[in-house]
């Protein structure tokens, strides 16, 4: 490797390099309670594909630059020296992971292993070896906040055929203003997806609700912190925040997309308005009584799986199965559930990339959790889990249905 | 009525979830060469912000959108 680059990449260790992340790098004594808490290695049994394993490769990079045992003794112990290969396997460790933490959970130093992946995904991007998929829809998502002017037009006008369908599905006699965009002075900016299910959902229930809503411009997943890369994720969360400030809304609500939830309630301070799930505010409407929903309307078994951005990582556990009990007659829970969920294998950005039969083969902790409830129908909140279930299901040929929660509302409205 | 225009390669990704139809546009475009022209049929509403931006970034250009109900034809030209 040329000199200069593995210059460049040490000096972008230095800078990532917090008192957090030095303890994790110091602190883990390889005791391999990791190994069992991942759904890769459950699926792939191989160390590489291990918490422990992911987190080594960084952490022998560490010791060779920045610990005196890999400077006096850079042929005694475990050092490594970046070169090509390490490259690559830094590209395997960090985008093998779905940034779950349920190994966090069981570690007793509570290693937060993503965070250590961090790291590693700093010195792809340094290195230009970043995945290509997360690089383009990080890019497209920027270039459409500094230039959302140039793609109204186009957007608003799909946006009211999509108006025409919440008319048929809640029997408006218009279609007109049922997806707002732009109104000053909503109590609510709902942030969604590209898929018009997405959309229609929520604006069904927004319409039930009576309440004074609009729609954002822009799409509530964050491909700059599944990239690793904290400016774009920045610059990507900004467009959301900087439409929110502009209309004055007291609350920003999230389409069912873990990620997208988190990164504004939990990783950006202080923000000038409350951020929610749309799960959360489905069940504030129904406990308040601005939506009714069919009660005990559904008879199959269902099951719901835990998103980890919205489960472990978000403290939503609760909303969705209270919204499942009313709903259905055989609510059965997965076991292990709530924070020591197993991860389905989709989240980190992983959906987008060109890994089909690495995604099945790691969805088989989730395939063992489903297949033991018996359930029909599986039931989640989150955009990447509900992609991932249904690859589950067509993996292993699965006999059940994968259905998103706010569809499932918006299905079962009174 | 529009000038038709011939496409080389046709893609259909109609009912493809978030983040797939603009993760498989840019991968074809790169297996293509330089003045061919793609057209992709989604019905991701998002597509109309998304394939934009993305044209953008990209270097590519966006010829045409043509919309029936809920499907819409993206004609986009490579230029890079």
């Amino acid at each position: 490797m040329d000199p200069q680059k593995r210059a460049a990449l040490i000096g972008r260790i230095k800078t990532s390099l917090s008192r957090q992340l030095r303890y994790y790098l110091d602190l883990c004594t390889r005791c391999g309670l990791c190994y069992d808490t991942c759904h890769v290695y459950y699926g792939i049994p191989k160390k590489e594909y291990s918490p422990v394993g992911r987190a080594e490769i960084v952490r022998r990079i560490y010791k060779k630059y920045f610990r005196p045992s890999g400077w006096l003794f850079p042929f005694w112990g475990d050092s490594k020296e970046i070169t090509e290969t390490t490259i690559e396997e830094l590209s395997d460790a960090a985008f093998s992971c779905t940034g779950c933490r349920r190994c966090m959970m069981y570690c007793p130093f509570a290693i937060d292993t993503p965070v250590v992946l961090s790291i590693a995904k700093a010195m792809l991007i340094e290195y230009g070896a970043a995945p290509e998929e997360l690089t383009i829809l990080a890019d497209g998502a920027v270039e459409k906040g500094e230039s959302i002017a140039e793609f109204k037009e186009g957007y608003r006008h799909v946006i009211g055929d999509l108006e025409k369908e919440v008319a048929t599905r809640i029997n408006a006699s218009s279609p007109e203003g049922l997806i707002p965009l732009e109104k000053k002075g909503a109590e609510i900016l709902f942030v969604g997806l590209a898929g018009a299910h997405s959309i229609v959902n929520p604006a069904i229930i927004f319409n039930k609700a009576k309440v004074q809503w609009t729609l954002s411009w822009f799409e509530a997943v964050n491909f700059g912190a599944f990239l690793g890369d904290p400016i774009k994720t920045q610059r990507i969360a900004q467009r959301i925040i900087n439409e929110a400030i502009e209309l004055g809304v007291k609350e920003v609500v999230i389409v069912e997309c873990g990620t997208a939830y988190r990164i504004p309630k939990y990783l950006l301070g202080p923000l000038p308005f409350k951020v929610s799930s749309i799960i959360e505010v489905i069940h504030r409407y129904i406990q308040n009584g601005n939506i009714k929903i069919k009660e005990k309307a559904i008879q199959e078994a269902v099951t719901y799986h835990d998103p980890c951005q919205l489960g472990r990582n978000g403290g939503i556990y609760e909303q969705p199965r209270e919204i499942l009990q009313l709903l259905c007659t055989d609510y059965r829970e997965m076991s292990p559930n709530r924070a020591y969920n197993w991860c389905c294998g989709g989240g980190g950005g992983l959906v987008a990339l060109d890994n089909e039969q690495f995604r099945i083969q790691s969805g088989k902790a989730k395939r063992d959790q489903i297949t033991a409830t018996g359930a029909r129908i599986v039931v989640s909140a989150c955009e990447n889990c509900i992609f991932q279930l249904e690859t589950i299901k067509t993996g292993y040929g699965l006999d059940i249905e994968v259905k998103s929660l706010t569809e499932l509302v918006a299905e079962h409205l009174v | 009525m529009a000038e038709d225009i011939k496409a080389d390669v046709t893609m259909d990704l109609k009912g493809l979830k978030c983040p797939l139809p603009v993760v498989k546009v840019s991968q074809q475009i790169k297996k293509m060469q330089i003045g061919q022209i793609l057209m992709a049929e989604t019905t991701d509403p998002g597509a109309h912000a998304d394939f934009p931006a993305w044209a953008k970034t990209s270097g590519n250009e966006i010829l045409r959108i043509d919309k029936d109900g809920d499907v819409s034809k993206f004609y986009i030209k490579k230029l890079k």
